[in-house]
């Protein structure tokens, strides 16, 4: 225990690049799975077969696989477009945080498209039919009639794609990311406790996970409140 | 952007040559985490606290903290107890394949017995008060309603966890392991061409996924004859 | 295990039932003797199915007693399936057993709980299967079959385990209009043939004939309990003939 003495101050700083990662990848997973589920409910056969190319690929391939491809593929893309400019150009490095939150919200976008689909697709036709027969617009139905009703069901299987979220930003630590099991790695050359150090990464994980599934049974509450007859 | 196609070629073999490991950690720790999640279920639905809830504490620690981190407190922080090195398993936990087939059958244990657990309550309650108004016995239900009814209910998950496991299993490479993914870090380490290696290899995960999801589906059509109304 | 002319085959003495603070039945006492058929009758929460449920052992009482050819049912597992065995149950929604066929729906309990042979099994459930006249449906499965004959196939698997009694539990309410007259035509068949029946079910018409008492319910209580004849001409309170009102005028 005393070997943790002095590490906190780097344990808490790594837990918050976690949170940094987190917010980020969540605003691009949903806005991942939103394009894809609609490319998979439209009428184009082009966008469908795209969106089907998506998921596949990408709930196909180890996450620690994509991670590497865009950490070391986006700097090499990145500096070749660059020299086009710029001849002198060395290399472009892409800092960790970013390949590595766009590469998880690509991952668990793919599984989103396939929630917020089978969501959409879930909810009541009856409802559709009825605010469209009192004159409301593809526009207005989509807000008040769609969106209510398809986050209600979403948000059980969602609730485990935020939880994927945050777990995979430990792998985001295999390309340097200095979150807590980087830090863990850095203690342990110094203090010689592996046992000691994972698990202290181990259980802040476990807290991020706990606070994300309270959170999503709250909001499931929440979003009970008005829709089940209460006993 | 120029495709070195010759690279490819010449490292495929290569990789392939770690398909064996792939297999053999995804078979062992599929298999021994089945037994795992069966035992963890008839704890979580033995009625007994002192059954439930130790299953549901080992449940929640293993869902709710990265795959990664399993493995390295097993591989790396074990060996930190004098214990653990001069207990009977330390042949096994010495070996970077035993500590990964070890975190893995955990992991999936912990995620199966949930799926299990899912399709076990989708069983219709209305067949199991049938079956006790005939007299048969709870073990008796047990064996002969809910087991066949739950199996095929719980399938889909279950063909879903296989390809998660499938694709955790890259994440031996970072203990060692010379898997495919650990052959085509050492390729790309030595080549620069994270593209072509990195790329080739995603597609030869995707094929297994693939195989993996058309063998379930063969499963889940046999199971499922009952359910179709032709004959 | 008295089964005389004078003892009831099934007793129920002062029995209430809580679902939580929800009194579902009060004061219950009745008694059923062999060969009788009762219609219990009543509007929806009145507790018709779990007065039948309580009998065997679907849902336990919290107060007073219930005998069944003379056993007391208790929390003691021995007596439930003791009792289970004699009395058989239909299920408004058939509850046949989706992933075997209909000749296994009816060997199963047989073979578990009554120990019989295969091919003595067999014989029984052809023969029931017969009596409900869909013996060539035999190696279907239930989802195969329709309403009306799952439904039949159920009645035939309770009557493979030869019960002292059958509780009909709504067995028509769930079947669409032109299939509830087979059903209830197998119902007219056995009550001729002396089993004996508790039927909760809305089908007046079979109360008016083949019951040998109707009971209505209303709000966990027995209200009126009375023949058929006097039950329909000349109920004796104002909420028998309220329920009757509404039943009988669509």
């Amino acid at each position: 225990m005393e070997a943790l003495v002095g590490w906190w101050d780097d344990f808490f700083w790594g837990s918050k690049v976690v949170a940094e990662v987190f917010i980020s990848s969540l605003g691009l997973t949903i806005l991942f799975g939103l394009i894809g589920a609609a490319a998979k409910l439209s009428n184009s056969n082009i966008a469908k077969k795209f969106a089907g190319a998506y998921t596949v690929i990408f709930r196909g391939t180890p996450e620690i696989l994509v991670i590497l491809l865009f950490y070391f593929g986006l700097a090499l893309a990145l500096t070749s477009i660059a020299q086009v400019f710029d001849p002198d150009v060395k290399f472009i490095d892409i800092p960790p945080f970013w390949s590595g939150t766009i590469a998880i919200s690509i991952i668990v976008g793919s599984y989103a498209t396939e929630t917020f689909r089978g969501a959409f697709l879930g909810v009541n036709s009856g409802s559709v039919e009825a605010a469209h027969a009192l004159g409301l617009n593809k526009f207005q139905t989509f807000i008040y009639i769609r969106i209510p009703e398809m986050w209600r069901i979403a948000l059980p299987p969602f609730g485990n794609h935020m939880l994927s979220l945050v777990k995979d930003t430990a792998l985001i630590s295999v390309i340097g990311l200095n979150e807590t099991l980087f830090v863990a790695k850095q203690a342990i050359t110094v203090t010689g406790k592996p046992f000691t150090m994972y698990i202290v990464v181990g259980a802040i994980y476990l807290g991020f996970s706990s606070v994300i599934t309270l959170t999503v049974m709250g909001l499931e509450k929440f979003g009970e409140r008005t829709t089940v007859i209460s006993k | 952007m120029n495709i070195n196609f010759s690279l490819i070629i010449e490292s495929l073999p290569e990789m392939l040559m770690g398909f064996g490991i792939t297999l053999k950690l995804l078979f062992v720790s599929g298999f021994l985490g089945l037994i795992l999640a069966i035992t963890l279920l008839l704890m979580r639905l033995s009625g007994k606290f002192y059954l439930d809830w130790p299953a549901q504490v080992y449940i929640y620690v293993f869902r709710g903290t990265p795959i990664l981190v399993q493995i390295f407190i097993i591989y790396y922080g074990l060996p930190q107890f004098d214990t653990i090195r001069e207990s009977i398993f330390w042949p096994i936990l010495r070996e970077p394949t035993g500590c990964a087939i070890l975190a893995l059958t955990l992991n999936t244990g912990a995620y199966v017995s949930e799926i299990l657990r899912g399709g076990v309550l989708a069983v219709d309650r209305g067949l199991l008060e049938a079956a006790s108004a005939l007299g048969m016995s709870a073990r008796h239900k047990f064996i002969y309603i809910t087991t066949p009814i739950a199996t095929r209910i719980a399938l889909p998950a279950y063909s879903n966890d296989v390809v998660s496991l499938l694709k955790s299993t890259a994440l031996a490479s970072t203990i060692t392991i010379t898997d495919m993914t650990g052959i085509a870090r050492t390729i790309v380490s030595e080549t620069y061409a994270p593209y072509e290696i990195f790329i080739s290899l995603a597609i030869v995960y995707m094929i297994c996924t693939f195989g993996i999801q058309k063998l379930f589906g063969f499963f889940e059509k046999i199971l499922s004859r009952y359910t179709i109304r032709e004959a | 295990m008295n089964n005389s002319e004078n003892h009831p085959l099934i007793k129920m003495s002062i029995v209430n039932k809580y679902f939580g603070s929800f009194q579902a039945l009060k004061n219950i006492t009745m008694e059923v003797f062999k060969g009788e058929k009762i219609v219990i009758c009543g509007p929806s929460g009145s507790g018709k199915s779990t007065l039948i449920r309580c009998l065997n052992r679907l849902e336990s009482h919290n107060d007073g007693q219930i005998f069944i050819d003379g056993n007391e049912l208790t929390d003691n597992t021995k007596d439930i399936n003791a009792v289970r065995r004699e009395v058989g149950m239909v299920f408004q929604s058939f509850n046949l057993f989706p992933h075997m066929t209909v000749l296994r729906n009816l060997l199963i309990a047989q073979r578990l709980v009554r120990k019989t042979s295969k091919e003595e099994a067999i014989k029984i459930a052809m023969q029931y299967l017969d009596r409900v006249k869909i013996p060539e449906q035999a190696n279907k499965y239930p989802i195969q079959l329709s309403g009306g004959q799952q439904q039949r196939v159920a009645i035939a698997r309770a009557l493979c385990m030869k019960p002292k009694i059958i509780l009909f539990d709504e067995p028509t309410s769930a079947l669409d209009p032109e299939m509830i007259n087979e059903v209830l035509d197998v119902m007219i068949d056995l009550a001729k043939d002396g089993m004996t029946m508790i039927c909760v079910t809305h089908e007046m018409g079979f109360a008016r004939s083949v019951a040998d008492r109707v009971i209505f319910m209303d709000e966990g209580e027995i209200v009126e309990e009375a023949e058929p004849a006097v039950f329909f001409e000349t109920p004796r309170s104002e909420r028998t003939k309220a329920f009757l009102d509404q039943i009988l005028t669509h």
